[in-house]
């Protein structure tokens, strides 16, 4: 019998045992197609989706080499089916193709044809009632023509039966604009230089790294692969402002090069840098900045977050076809499950970094982190019961016995830079006065949060209490400790970024530590498993101690 | 053979004993009960019941070569210099056979001939070889799809009417209509209705004057033998299929190791099916069944397609692991038998299992079917599954499969197609489903991996595998009758053994470590050693099942191991003990909070207690080096606790020199006790005793018949020394073929009867029609009597 690593399930699950000596083998064989679901320490979990399959023909795998790829590093026989049912799924893909034909400069101009290589299919999809209105005349029997306006819902409803059509119709070029990186004293990591090269081949795609291991600098790398004008959507305005400082810094462009279209600011430059929030505002019904998408020929467009995009601007980005789009994120998995979008509108997945590799080197820090259980007191025991279901979570978070525990906490790492992060603004008062710190909140002005953050920075303070609006701070300055006193249910999303917070490696080799303080047999424990199951399969060991144990 | 038999039943006399053992190793039949002697066993041989059975065994190749030779025997008057009355000589007619059956493979022919002779539907005589007149009447009035012939549309027949020549030119000039209403009629039914149209009739009446149709009745009409065969071209099938269809295989690898993952797979759901049945039993229905919400709940419990998990509960049923357990409201259970098969090693489990399929007369697939007119779906255990055919056919599917090399596969159309040939009169309107269904079950048990038969699947065919297909599978056609247990009965244990070792080879080794994460995962990489099995369904949801399961430790699981008896120190210390990797802490934090939270008054799992009052006694038990192993606690001045069984600390403080009382359970822990119902074991009766008819036995049987044959010679050699007609005492079956072929003939009969006094009278009589044991006849005096067969001692032709 093959002594393999990997275990292919019936259920289409791959286990791959992390510790057996071929292992990165066959990680690196199974990734083009499979998704990495779970990555705990010793058997990760990928998922073989069709998405997935179809992702890897676009990127030019065959079914020949997925089946030999799970044959080849299988430990026990695959299951038949399993193996036809790949295949299967495979040669969907690319049955049906969008083309451009004509000449751009002959009377007739261009038109768009969804073209096929097998009638009956053609047949089927053309029969569908959301398809039909996309397509115009009939040219012959393999043939339709498609109204360039429809490319993108064509597509994305093309996924949605099962026949994904390979778009090769071909994207304009833009405007030209001049981008190059700076690459003095630095240069971009192997696996950012892959990254790249693998979107720029494929034409449109999604790049998925890991939180923190540059993807701005992949988008940077794109903007001087394209030497065009680009539009940057990002999630919101702290981002906008951490994206320009970074371009600036990487890249030939300049102050005056790059503009700002958020809420506060509408400028409009070769490269320009537009938040979600301000796309999808509307005025009187309407989108009030649509024009922007038009304003200029963009020859890129990049979106930071992917997992994140709003629904409106799926449906703007259907427009959007003929330019180059470049999607970033750290997970293909959204939690509205749309997946099916982003592959059909933005593109397939281009390129995916193992997580090890990067882990390996020394770009993420291992953090300790703790779960701390505090019992809540008879009286606040029996306030919960009776309470009603809506309040049981903020009283659960808000508990006295938590002050306790976040001050025996701050003692033990005294000196070192603690945040005490968490949702309730009387909570992070109390803790405030209780360990005598600052508190920064949505309400502290601009100057005042700077002020604190450099003295933060110097080591002036080494405690600060911070709010959510820490989610989204990007210049928060780096700390080692972080307590968690509360947070919104059981955002998988938000643990994350907390705990990013402190994963930044340490100048000092320091290990972070990241306390969660949890009140015992209540909803605040059951949001707290939900999110360390999160923490658990990114491959994060973590600890339960009693309070009393501290 | 006797050039100069005149009969069969000559024939059969003529022939060696090799011959004869080839007769009764084809037609089993007629071994049972042993005849007398070769008359009777001739006579066996040409009754309808047998020559029925022998034709339905027939393939097509034979079928369509028998059928040519009935055609071809049919007296043709137009062939000058023969009259109708002359028997026509097949031999001479070998061209005429050739010629119907569209071929010039001669030698070919010759062969299913001779096939046909040993199975004694021919016989042989100085002028050619005789079909048996059963045939005729089995195959019945359309041969090939043929009408009947002219003369017998006809009471008075103009000889043209039948002449090729004639009939040709007829064809020929026919105008499009009536061409197109003969077509139809071509390849059969011979038989139509005359058309109520103007046109239609008129057509249907030029064809009627030029009797290319021959009217059967007031509104319906024939199609002749003779234009039918002018018709088509002088061929009597549309394609003729002397030869089996080709099974185009493909070649797979890796087919021992597909077929051990299945099997490894359906071992676990079996487990699986009887861990779940052991501790909540579905009802039986009234009706005998599983229902359909019980066998749903079972299907979410494996996590499989319905097929799949009706099949499950089938085969667990076929093999006796799950039976009615006959309680006032019954329920399905486990039998006692399940105990020691999870005690036997895997290889063998699953040859039970296999064996059972094998031989079982119930049809899994037709669970859940709706059978025309029923109200319900067919219920999984109920009776609508019994399908006794099934066996058969599953038999042939695998036959067919181990006739091709190993590791080819087939597909279930070429399959199809090849049963189609091997038994053309088998209805085949539920084959194709069932055909499916097989080839389904074989993959999911593993006697098939990939579309080809695993070694184990060979190995479970036994010596039938190796045997020539065709007799195989009338061998098992003769013995599709018994209930589902015979199949185990009549397997020996020589059979499960080569099975087990053919199948244990491939099964992935059982391991007997899981691999425990910090997200509460643990993977077992492989088919978990027994009790870990049982302690890891018991204590984690399964995720995800295949070659590995991943199991999920949630606090409802851990609650159940808790409910089950489990103490919080058990269950983390067998985890550590069958974990490759350290356990999680999170993990044991899990588990004491559950425990802390399952009603225990203090957290940790203690599972006994010692009180008393005098302090002292416990400070000698602490400090007692003998009842360290015993983890004894203090939690109290007046109470020590442990995590040992209560009956263990007692044992064990009373060998060190304590007078300990067991106290009650008020306020202890109580333990939920894991439901273990078990059936009484179904009686398993040895089944119908079936010696089969070998080698050894028909060798037997022919050296009696030989015997037997060589008194009857004497006996006869007396009557012949005696004057005036002779009336051997003949078996009733001889009898009446004797009668049958008196009827045919127009000959008369001497027959001896016995009267009710027991005498025996002679009569000379001119028999009309046998039909239900009795005989119209006339007799001397030309009046027309009925003679009861059973009365009747003897009979002989006249002359």
């Amino acid at each position: 019998m093959n002594d393999g690593p990997l275990i292919v399930q019936s259920d289409k699950t791959l286990l791959l045992e992390v510790d057996h000596p071929r292992a990165e083998e066959a990680r690196r064989a199974i990734a083009p197609f499979a998704e990495l679901e779970r990555a705990p320490e010793h058997v990760h979990t990928y998922r073989v989706t069709p998405l997935g399959l179809w992702n890897a023909r676009a990127a030019g795998h065959d079914a020949e080499q997925v089946v030999d790829a799970l044959i080849t590093h299988s430990r026990y026989a695959v299951p038949h089916a399993l193996l036809v049912d790949v295949a299967d799924t495979m040669d969907r893909y690319g049955r049906l193709t969008l083309e451009k034909e004509g000449f751009a400069d002959s009377p007739e101009g261009t038109r768009l044809v969804l073209r096929t290589t097998d009638r009956p299919v053609l047949e089927e999809v053309l029969r569908h009632r959301k398809i039909k209105p996309l397509t115009g005349e009939r040219i012959d029997d393999l043939a339709v023509v498609v109204h360039p306006s429809e490319r993108g819902t064509l597509k994305q409803e093309l996924l949605k039966v099962g026949w994904p059509a390979e778009d090769l119709a071909g994207y304009v070029d833009g405007e030209a604009h001049p981008i190059h990186l700076a690459e003095n004293g630095w240069s971009l990591r192997p696996y950012q230089q892959h990254a790249v090269d693998g979107f720029w081949h494929g034409g449109s795609g999604v790049v998925v790294l890991p939180c923190g291991a540059g993807k701005t600098l992949v988008g940077a790398g794109a903007m001087a692969a394209a030497k065009a004008t680009t539009l940057i959507l990002v999630t919101n305005t702290v981002s906008a402002r951490q994206w320009k400082d970074e371009l600036l810094r990487r890249t030939s462009l300049t102050e005056d090069e790059i503009g700002e279209y958020s809420g506060a600011r509408k400028e409009i430059r070769p490269v320009t840098i537009a938040t979600y929030q301000v796309l999808t505002t509307k005025r009187k019904g309407a989108y009030a900045h649509l024009d922007l998408l038009d304003a200029r020929d963009w020859g890129l467009i990049v979106y930071d977050e992917v997992h994140l995009l709003p629904a409106p601007i799926f449906r703007m980005t259907a427009d959007l076809q003929a330019r180059r789009r470049l999607g970033l994120t750290a997970t293909l998995v959204r939690e509205d499950g749309r997946e099916a979008d982003v592959f059909s509108l933005i593109g397939p997945k281009r390129f995916d970094a193992p997580w090890k590799d990067i882990e390996a080197q020394g770009y993420i820090a291992p953090a300790d982190c703790v779960e701390v259980r505090v019992t809540l007191p008879d009286g606040q025991r029996m306030a919960y019961a009776t309470a009603e279901p809506e309040d049981r979570y903020r009283l659960a978070s808000c508990s006295d016995a938590k002050l306790d525990v976040v001050e025996k906490l701050a003692q033990r790492h005294t000196g070192e830079p603690t945040l005490v992060i968490g949702q309730y603004l009387d909570q992070l008062h109390e803790v405030a006065e209780r360990l005598g710190a600052e508190v920064i909140t949505g309400e502290t002005t601009v100057r005042e949060r700077q002020r604190l953050y450099d003295a933060f920075r110097t080591g002036q303070l080494s405690t600060l209490v911070v709010s959510k609006v820490a989610n989204f701070s990007i210049d928060l300055p780096e700390a080692s400790v972080a307590i968690q006193i509360s947070g919104t249910f059981g955002s998988r999303q938000e643990e994350a970024q907390r705990l990013g917070r402190v994963l930044r490696p340490k100048g000092d080799g320091r290990t972070a530590h990241f306390y969660t303080i949890v009140a015992r047999d209540t909803v605040d424990a059951d949001f707290a498993a939900h999110r360390q199951r999160f923490l658990a399969e990114q491959g994060y060991a973590y600890r339960i101690v009693d309070a009393d144990d501290l | 053979m006797a050039p100069s038999s005149r009969s069969l039943a000559d024939d059969i006399r003529g022939r060696s004993d090799a011959e004869l053992v080839d007769l009764v190793l084809a037609r089993p039949d007629l071994a049972r009960p042993a005849p007398a002697d070769l008359t009777s066993l001739a006579a066996r041989a040409s009754t309808r019941a047998s020559v029925q059975r022998a034709v339905e065994a027939l393939d097509r190749g034979h079928l369509q070569v028998l059928e040519a030779l009935v055609v071809a025997a049919d007296p043709a008057p137009t062939r000058v210099g023969e009259t109708a009355d002359e028997p026509t000589s097949v031999g001479a007619a070998l061209p005429v056979v050739l010629e119907l059956l569209g071929t010039d493979d001669e030698a070919l022919v010759r062969r299913l001939v001779d096939d046909l002779w040993r199975s004694a539907l021919l016989w042989r005589s100085a002028d050619g070889e005789h079909v048996v007149r059963t045939v005729n009447e089995v195959l019945g009035g359309t041969v090939a799809g043929l009408g009947p012939p002219m003369r017998e549309l006809r009471s008075s027949l103009v000889p043209q009417h039948d002449d090729p020549v004639a009939l040709r030119a007829a064809i020929d000039e026919a105008p499009d209509a009536a061409r197109a209403m003969l077509e139809k009629m071509t390849w059969g039914p011979p038989f139509g209705v005359m058309p109520t149209g103007r046109a239609g009739s008129s057509t249907a009446r030029w064809l009627l004057e030029r009797h290319l149709l021959v009217p059967v009745a007031s509104d319906r009409v024939a199609l002749p033998r003779e234009v039918g065969l002018a018709l088509r071209h002088g061929r009597l099938h549309q394609a003729s299929q002397l030869v089996p269809p080709p099974l185009e295989a493909r070649r797979v690898s890796l087919v021992d190791e597909v077929a051990g993952g299945a099997a490894s797979t359906f071992l676990t759901q079996v487990d699986e099916l009887t861990a779940a049945w052991g501790a909540a039993p579905p009802r039986v229905l009234r009706t005998g069944g599983l229902s359909v919400r019980d066998l749903r709940t079972t299907q979410l419990t494996l996590d499989v397609e319905p097929e799949l998990a009706a099949f499950v509960v089938e085969i667990a049923y076929a093999a006796g692991l799950v039976a009615d357990d006959g309680e006032i409201v019954p329920v399905w259970a486990p039998t006692a038998d399940v105990d020691e098969w999870s005690s036997t090693e895997a290889g063998h489990r699953w040859a039970s299992l296999a064996l059972a399929w094998l031989g079982s007369t119930r049809a899994p697939h037709l669970v859940g079917q709706r059978p025309g007119g029923a109200a319900g779906a067919v219920n999984a255990l109920g009776p609508d599954v019994q399908w006794p055919a099934i066996r058969t056919l599953r038999r042939s599917v695998l036959t067919e499969l181990a006739s091709l090399g190993e590791g080819e596969a087939v597909g279930s159309e070429a399959l199809l197609d090849r049963l189609m040939w091997r038994r053309p009169l088998r209805p085949g309107a539920v084959l194709g489903e069932a055909v499916g269904a097989i080839v389904r079950e074989a993959e999911w048990l593993g006697v098939t991996g990939r579309g080809a038969l695993s070694g184990a699947g060979r190995a479970l065919l036994g010596p039938v595998g190796r045997r020539r297909a065709e007799s195989a599978a009338s061998a098992a056609g003769s013995s599709a009758r018994g209930d589902v247990s015979s199949g185990l009965a009549t397997a020996t244990a020589g059979d499960l053994d080569e099975v087990a070792a053919a199948m244990s080879a491939h099964l992935p080794a059982p391991v007997d470590h899981v691999l425990v994460q910090a997200d509460l995962t643990a993977v077992a990489p492989g088919p978990l050693v027994g009790s870990l099995a049982s302690f890891m369904r018991l204590a984690a949801d399964v995720e995800s099942r295949g070659g590995a399961t991943v199991y999920r430790f949630t606090p409802e699981s851990v609650r159940r191991a808790l409910d089950a008896g489990w103490t919080a120190a058990e269950f983390i210390e067998t985890v550590r003990r069958s974990s490759r990797t350290p356990v999680p802490q999170p993990l044991e934090y899990l588990v004491s909070d559950v425990a802390r939270r399952h009603g225990q008054t203090r957290i940790g799992g203690a599972a006994a207690y010692v009180r008393s009052d005098d302090e002292s006694v416990l400070d000698t038990m602490l400090a007692s080096r003998d009842l360290a192993a015993l983890q004894l606690r203090r939690i109290a001045p007046t109470v020590v606790v442990s995590s040992a069984d209560p009956r263990v600390l007692v044992d064990l403080l009373r060998d060190n020199g304590f007078a300990p009382v067991h106290e009650g359970r008020d306020g202890a822990v109580v333990h939920v006790e894991t439901p273990r119902r078990r059936a009484t074991t179904r009686r398993r009766g040895p089944g119908p005793a079936v010696s089969p008819v070998d080698l050894a036995f028909t060798q037997t049987l022919v050296t009696g018949l030989r015997a037997a044959e060589a008194t009857a010679d004497e006996r006869r050699a007396a009557e012949e020394s005696r004057s005036g007609p002779r009336i051997p005492a003949t078996d009733p079956v001889v009898t009446l073929s004797l009668l049958r072929d008196a009827v045919a003939e127009r000959h008369g009969v001497w027959i001896g009867l016995s009267d009710q006094v027991g005498g025996t009278t002679r009569h000379l009589i001119h028999p009309q029609r046998v039909e239900g044991g009795r005989v119209w006849a006339t007799d001397e005096g030309g009046q027309e009597k009925t003679f009861s067969v059973h009365r009747i001692t003897g009979a002989t032709l006249e002359g």
